[in-house]
C-alpha cells in the first residue's frame, strides 16, 4: 500500500483539513490582541483606530449576515428592518423593563428573527427582483409602523435614548482621560469581534453542511432544486433566521454605542445598501468575501477622507466601479481564481 | 528594548501618515460635509474658513497662526464618533467646534464627557425639555463646565416664533410640521405656547419632509389646513420643503393672512420666486442686515467664497471660531480653566452683533437665545425684516 | 368629512400619478428591455433637475424649453455611461449591475455636491408653479396637470414605439430573447445603447419636472427612485402600460389616506409600500 493512498484514506475518514475553522481561530486570536497591539504601537491614537476598526467589524457583520441569505438566491432589501428591529428591541427593554442592559442584544436578535420569519413566510414564492422589492417594501412599512407607534411606547419622531453598555470610570491621578475612552472602545471592539466570530462560525457551518449544496442549487434554479429533493421552504427560512439574528444583535449593540434610536437612523435605506454592496465588492457566497469587502471598503473610505478635503466619496464610487469591471467576482473571488490558476500553472 | 521598538514603530507610522508636529493652537471641527445635511456642514465650514483667515491676518492665536482640522461626520452617529476620537487622540486638539444633527450629538455626549475638551457646539437644538421620557441634549449635558452651546435651544426658537405670531394680531393658527425630532416636539411646544397666549390652534398636522423621504406632494395636508380657514399658516420643516409648500398653498387657493415658516434655512434664490411674495420666515442671520457687523461679514464672505452667505450656520460658525480666538488670546494660555473663565465672562464679536454665554434652563453656557431670531418677509423680491419691531426695515403686510 | 376635501383628494391623487408614471417609465425601459437594475436612475433625475436649474440661472431658459435640451443631454450622458461601463456587465449577475450602478450613483451625487453645493437650489422666476384652476371648489394645479399630460403622452408614445417602430420591435425582441435576436441579425448592443439612452433621457424629463416642483439637491432623486422601482416591479417587468395603472392606483390611495387620516401625509410611504407588498405577495400566491 502506497503512502499517498493511506493518507488520502485517512483524510477521507477525518475529512479534509478544516482550514476554515483554523481561520476562525486565527481571526479570534488576532482580534483578541488587536486592542493591545494598537495601544502599544499608537498609544492614545489607538482610541481612534479602535473606533474605525469597530465600524469595520460592524460592516463585516452586516455584510456576512446578508450574504447568508443571498446564498439561497434571494436578494433581500430588508436588512435595515432587522437591524432596526434589534435596535428598537433593546431600546424598548431599557425603557419599559428593568432588565440587565446586555439582555437586549440576544433579544434584539430574537425579535429580528421573528420579523424575518414573518417576512420569509410571506415571500416564499417570490423570486428575483419581485422578492427584492417586497422585502424593501416590508422594511419601509416597518419603519413607518415604528415611527407611528404611540410616543410613550416607542418614542415616536423623537426616538429613544439608549444607555451605553460600558461606562468605565475616570479616576483622577491614576489614569489619563484617553485611557477611559480606550477601555470603552476596547470593550465595544470585543463585543463586535465576538459577534463577528459567531457570524463567521454560523457561515462556515452553513458552508460545511449539506445545506451549502441545497443553497447553491436553489440559487441556480429553485424549481430544479425542489425536484432534486431540496426542501426550499425550510432552507430559505433557516437562511432568513441566521441572516436576521446576527444583524438584529448588531443593531442592538450599535444602539447602545450611539446612544439613541430614531426611525430614520435605525431603519435607514443606507444600511440595506451597504449590506449588499459590501459582499458584492468582497466576493459573494463565501465567508471570506464579505469580511474582505468590509475591511477593504472601510480602509478605502478612511484613506480617501484623510487625503481629500472634498469629493472623497467620488473616489469611493470610482473604486466600486473599477472593482466590478475588473474583478467581476469580487476581490476574493477574482484573486482566488488568479492564485488557483497560478498554482496550476506552476504544477504543470 | 521594547521602548525603543515602540518609538521606532511610532516614528515610522508617523512618517507614513505624514504627521507633522503642529505649532500653535489647533481647533477640531466636526461638520456633516457629505450626505443629506451637507448644505449645513459646508456652510459651517465656509464660516470657519472666513474667521480663520481674519484671525490669522490679525496675528493669530497666542502669537502663532491658528489651525483648524475639519472632519466630516456624514451626519452619521458612528462616523461622527470616530471623527471626534480622531481629533482628540490623533490630532490632539483641545478645542472642538462645529456640530450639527441631534442624532450625532447624542452619540457624542458620552465621549465628550470622557475627554472633556472644551466643546463649543453650534447645532443639535433638541433640548429634551418638554418631551416626556426622552433626554435631549441639554438634559444630558447638564451643568458641564466645558460645554458651550452656540445655537438657540428648541424652546428659544419656539418662543421667538410664537412671540412674533402673537404680535401679528392673528386669532387662529394652523400648524403644519415635518415629523422628525425637529418638527415634532417643536410644533407641540409651539401649540402649547400659542394656546397659552390665548390663540386658537384648530389643527396641527404632520407631513413627511422632502429631506426625509417625502416626494414633496403636500396637497393633502394643505387642503386640510385650508379647510380650517385659520388666519395664519405656521409651518416647521426643512429648507427643501419651502418651494413645494409655498407653491402648493397658492395652487390650492388657500389665502391665509400670513404664511409663516421656521425651517433651518431658506433657499437663496427663492426671494425672486413669485410664490415667495408675503411669505414670512424665522431666520438667524441675513446678508442684508443693516448693521455694520453684518455688512462687513457679508462683504468679506463674498470676497473669500464668491457668493453671499445663504445659510445662517456660516454666521454662527464664524462667531464660534472668533469666540475661541478671542477667549484664548485673552487668557494668554490654552489652559482649560483659564479659557473657560474667559468664555464665561467675555463678550464676543459676530455678524449678528455682540454675544456672550449665559445659563439656559439646565446648561451653564448658552450663546444665542430668543434674541437671535428675526422674522423677515419677502416683499417684492426683497427680504425685509419685519420683526422684532426695533430691527424692522419694513412693516409687516398681510397676504390678503 | 367634507365632500370638497374628498374630491380634492381624488383629483390630487390622479394628477400625482402623472409624476409617478413619469419617474417610473424610464426605469421600466431599463429593467424591461435591457434587464439592468439601474441603482443610478435616481441620480439621473438629480442631474436632470440641476441641468434645468443651471440652464435657468445661466441663460434664463424656462424649464418648459429646457426639457428639449435636458432630455437629449441626459440621453448623451446615459449613452456615455452605457458604452464606458454598463455594456461590460450585461451578462454579469444582477448584483454586479447593482454595485456598478450604485458606484456610478455615488460619483454623480458627490460631483453634484462639488458643483452645486448641498443647499437646495430654486428655479425662481416661474409663475406657473403656483397656478391652480378652481373648478367647483376643487383646485386643479397647472404643473400637476401638465406633468400628468406629459407623462401619459410619453408612456403612450413609448408603448406605440415598442409596438410599431422597427427599433421598438427590436427592443422587444432582445428583451424576450437576446441570443435569438442576435441570431436573426439584430445588433443587440446597439439596441441596448438606444434603450439605455432613452431611459436616461426619460429620467432627464422627470428631473426637469422635479426641479419645477421642488428644490434640486444632490439627494433629490432617492425618494422617487425607491418608489419608481416598486411601481415598475408591481406593473410587471417591461409592462409599460402597467406602469400607468400601478401609478394611478398607488397615487390615489396615498392621496386618500393622506387626506382622510389625521397626520396622514406621514403615512404616504407606509400606504405606498404596504400596497406594493400586498400586491406582490398576493400575486405570488395566486399564480402558484
Amino acid at each position: 500500500m502506497s503512502a499517498p493512498a493511506a493518507a488520502s484514506r485517512a483524510e477521507a475518514r477525518r475529512g479534509p483539513f478544516p482550514w476554515d475553522l483554523l481561520g476562525v481561530v486565527v481571526l479570534a486570536i488576532i482580534a483578541a490582541f488587536t486592542p493591545d497591539l494598537l495601544r502599544f504601537v499608537f498609544d492614545r491614537a489607538s482610541v481612534s483606530y479602535l473606533s474605525i476598526a469597530s465600524n469595520a467589524l460592524s460592516l463585516a457583520i452586516l455584510a456576512l449576515s446578508w450574504d447568508m441569505l443571498a446564498r439561497t438566491g434571494n436578494l433581500s432589501l430588508a436588512h435595515a428592518a432587522f437591524y432596526g428591529a434589534g435596535a428598537y428591541t433593546t431600546a424598548l427593554l431599557v425603557k419599559h423593563a428593568d432588565v440587565p442592559l446586555w439582555l437586549g442584544i440576544p433579544l434584539g436578535g430574537v425579535v429580528a428573527v421573528a420579523f424575518a420569519l414573518l417576512l420569509g413566510s410571506f415571500t416564499l414564492r417570490l423570486r428575483g427582483i419581485y422578492f427584492a422589492i417586497a422585502t424593501l417594501a416590508f422594511a419601509e412599512v416597518l419603519k413607518s409602523v415604528v415611527h407611528h407607534a404611540p410616543t410613550d411606547f416607542a418614542g415616536g419622531n423623537a426616538g429613544m435614548n439608549v444607555p451605553a453598555l460600558f461606562r468605565p470610570v475616570f479616576i483622577a491621578g491614576e489614569m489619563e482621560r484617553w485611557e477611559v475612552a480606550y477601555m470603552r472602545n476596547e470593550a465595544y471592539f470585543y463585543v463586535y469581534a465576538g459577534l463577528l466570530v459567531a457570524t463567521v462560525l454560523a457561515s462556515i457551518l452553513l458552508q460545511r453542511s449539506r445545506l451549502r449544496h441545497a443553497m447553491t442549487a436553489m440559487r441556480t434554479n429553485e424549481e430544479v432544486a425542489g425536484v432534486m429533493g431540496v426542501r426550499a421552504t425550510r432552507v430559505k427560512l433557516l437562511a432568513f433566521t441566521l441572516s436576521s439574528a446576527f444583524v438584529g444583535m448588531l443593531g442592538a449593540v450599535e444602539a447602545h454605542r450611539v446612544g439613541s434610536v430614531l426611525p430614520e437612523q435605525s431603519f435607514s435605506v443606507a444600511t440595506t445598501v451597504l449590506a449588499l454592496v459590501t459582499p458584492i465588492f468582497g466576493g459573494l457566497y463565501t465567508t471570506l468575501g464579505p469580511i474582505v469587502g468590509a475591511f477593504g471598503l472601510s480602509s478605502v473610505q478612511e484613506l480617501l477622507r484623510r487625503t481629500f478635503a472634498d469629493g472623497y466619496l467620488i473616489g469611493y464610487g470610482v473604486v466600486l466601479v473599477l472593482t466590478i469591471l475588473f474583478m467581476p467576482r469580487g476581490v476574493v473571488g477574482t484573486l482566488g481564481t488568479f492564485f488557483r490558476r497560478r498554482r496550476k500553472g506552476a504544477q504543470r | 528594548m521594547l521602548h525603543i521598538a515602540r518609538r521606532l514603530i511610532v516614528l515610522v507610522a508617523a512618517l507614513a501618515l505624514g504627521v507633522t508636529t503642529a505649532q500653535g493652537v489647533t481647533i477640531g471641527v466636526l461638520s456633516p460635509l457629505t450626505g443629506g445635511s451637507a448644505g449645513t456642514g459646508l456652510a459651517q465650514r465656509a464660516g470657519f474658513e472666513l474667521a480663520l483667515q481674519e484671525i490669522n491676518a490679525a496675528g493669530g492665536v497666542l502669537g502663532e497662526p491658528l489651525r483648524i482640522i475639519v472632519e466630516d461626520t456624514q451626519a452619521n452617529p458612528a462616523v461622527g464618533l470616530a471623527a471626534f476620537e480622531k481629533l482628540m487622540t490623533e490630532d490632539d486638539v483641545e478645542f472642538i467646534a462645529g456640530g450639527f444633527s441631534s442624532g450625532v450629538t447624542l452619540a457624542l455626549i458620552e465621549s465628550f464627557r470622557t475627554f472633556q475638551p472644551i466643546v463649543m457646539w453650534i447645532g443639535g437644538a433638541v433640548s429634551g425639555i418638554g418631551i416626556d421620557g426622552f433626554d435631549g441634549i441639554e438634559e444630558l449635558i447638564g451643568e458641564e463646565e466645558w460645554f458651550f452651546h452656540v445655537h438657540p435651544w428648541d424652546y428659544h426658537n419656539v418662543e421667538a416664533a410664537t412671540a412674533f405670531v402673537a404680535d401679528t394680531g392673528v386669532q387662529t393658527v394652523t400648524l403644519l410640521h415635518e415629523d422628525s425630532a425637529f418638527g415634532g416636539p417643536g410644533s407641540a411646544g409651539a401649540q402649547a405656547l400659542l394656546e397659552d397666549a390665548g390663540l386658537t390652534v384648530p389643527l396641527r398636522e404632520a407631513f413627511t419632509s422632502t429631506l426625509l423621504g417625502g416626494t414633496g406632494d403636500f396637497r393633502a395636508a394643505i387642503a386640510k389646513a385650508a379647510a380650517t380657514n385659520a388666519d395664519m399658516l405656521y409651518w416647521i420643516g426643512y429648507d427643501s420643503d419651502v418651494v413645494p409648500l409655498t407653491s402648493q398653498i397658492r395652487e390650492l387657493n388657500y389665502r391665509p393672512q400670513h404664511i409663516f415658516g421656521a425651517p433651518p434655512g431658506w433657499p437663496s434664490e427663492f426671494a425672486a420666486a413669485p410664490e415667495a411674495q408675503c411669505v414670512t420666515g424665522l431666520i438667524g442671520f441675513m446678508p442684508n442686515l443693516p448693521t455694520p457687523e453684518a455688512q462687513a461679514f457679508t462683504r468679506a464672505y463674498v470676497d473669500l467664497h464668491g457668493a453671499e452667505p445663504d445659510n445662517y450656520m456660516a454666521a454662527l460658525a464664524y462667531a464660534n471660531l472668533w469666540a475661541y480666538a478671542d477667549a484664548i488670546n485673552a487668557a494668554g494660555t490654552t489652559d482649560q480653566a483659564a479659557v473657560i473663565a474667559e468664555l464665561q465672562t467675555g463678550t464676543f464679536r459676530s455678524p449678528i452683533g455682540d454675544w456672550s454665554f449665559q445659563p439656559s434652563i439646565i446648561a451653564k453656557h448658552q450663546g444665542f437665545t430668543t434674541d437671535l431670531w428675526l422674522v423677515f418677509q419677502y416683499q417684492n423680491g426683497v427680504r425685509e425684516i419685519v420683526w422684532p419691531l426695533e430691527k424692522a426695515t419694513a412693516p409687516l403686510v398681510s397676504c390678503r | 368629512m367634507d365632500l370638497n376635501l374628498l374630491a380634492q383628494a381624488l383629483v390630487s391623487g390622479i394628477l400625482a400619478a402623472g409624476l409617478y408614471a413619469l419617474v417610473s417609465v424610464g426605469l421600466a425601459l431599463a429593467i424591461g428591455v435591457i434587464g439592468i437594475v439601474n441603482f443610478a436612475h435616481g441620480e439621473f433625475f438629480m442631474i436632470g433637475a440641476f441641468l434645468a436649474y443651471q440652464l435657468f440661472v445661466s441663460f434664463g431658459i424656462d424649464p418648459v424649453w429646457s426639457l428639449l435640451l435636458v432630455a437629449p443631454a441626459l440621453g448623451l450622458i446615459g449613452a456615455l455611461i452605457y458604452t464606458s461601463t454598463i455594456r461590460f456587465v450585461l451578462k454579469a449577475p444582477e448584483l454586479n449591475q447593482m454595485l456598478l450602478t450604485f458606484g456610478i450613483g455615488i460619483i454623480l451625487t458627490n460631483m453634484a455636491l462639488l458643483i452645486w453645493g448641498g443647499d437646495p437650489r430654486t428655479i425662481a422666476g416661474i409663475a406657473y408653479r403656483s397656478i391652480g384652476y378652481q373648478v367647483g371648489g376643487v383646485s386643479i394645479g397647472l404643473v400637476p396637470l401638465a406633468s400628468f399630460v406629459i407623462s401619459f403622452t410619453l408612456v403612450l408614445g413609448l408603448y406605440w414605439m415598442l409596438a410599431r417602430t422597427p427599433i421598438g420591435r427590436a427592443m422587444r425582441a432582445v428583451a424576450q430573447n437576446r441570443t435569438g435576436a442576435a441570431l436573426v441579425g439584430l445588433e443587440v448592443n446597439r439596441v441596448y445603447l438606444v434603450a439605455f439612452a432613452l431611459s436616461a433621457a426619460l429620467a432627464g424629463i422627470g428631473g426637469v419636472m422635479i426641479a419645477v416642483i421642488q428644490s434640486p439637491t444632490p439627494g433629490v432623486g432617492l425618494a422617487f427612485t425607491l418608489k419608481a422601482f416598486a411601481i415598475v416591479v408591481v406593473a410587471g417587468l417591461g409592462n409599460i402600460r402597467g406602469v400607468l395603472f400601478a401609478s394611478l392606483f398607488v397615487a390615489i390611495s396615498e392621496s386618500l389616506v393622506a387626506t382622510l387620516v389625521p397626520n396622514g401625509d406621514t403615512l404616504r410611504n407606509a400606504v405606498f409600500f404596504a400596497i406594493i407588498f400586498a400586491v406582490l405577495v398576493w400575486r405570488s400566491r395566486r399564480v402558484a
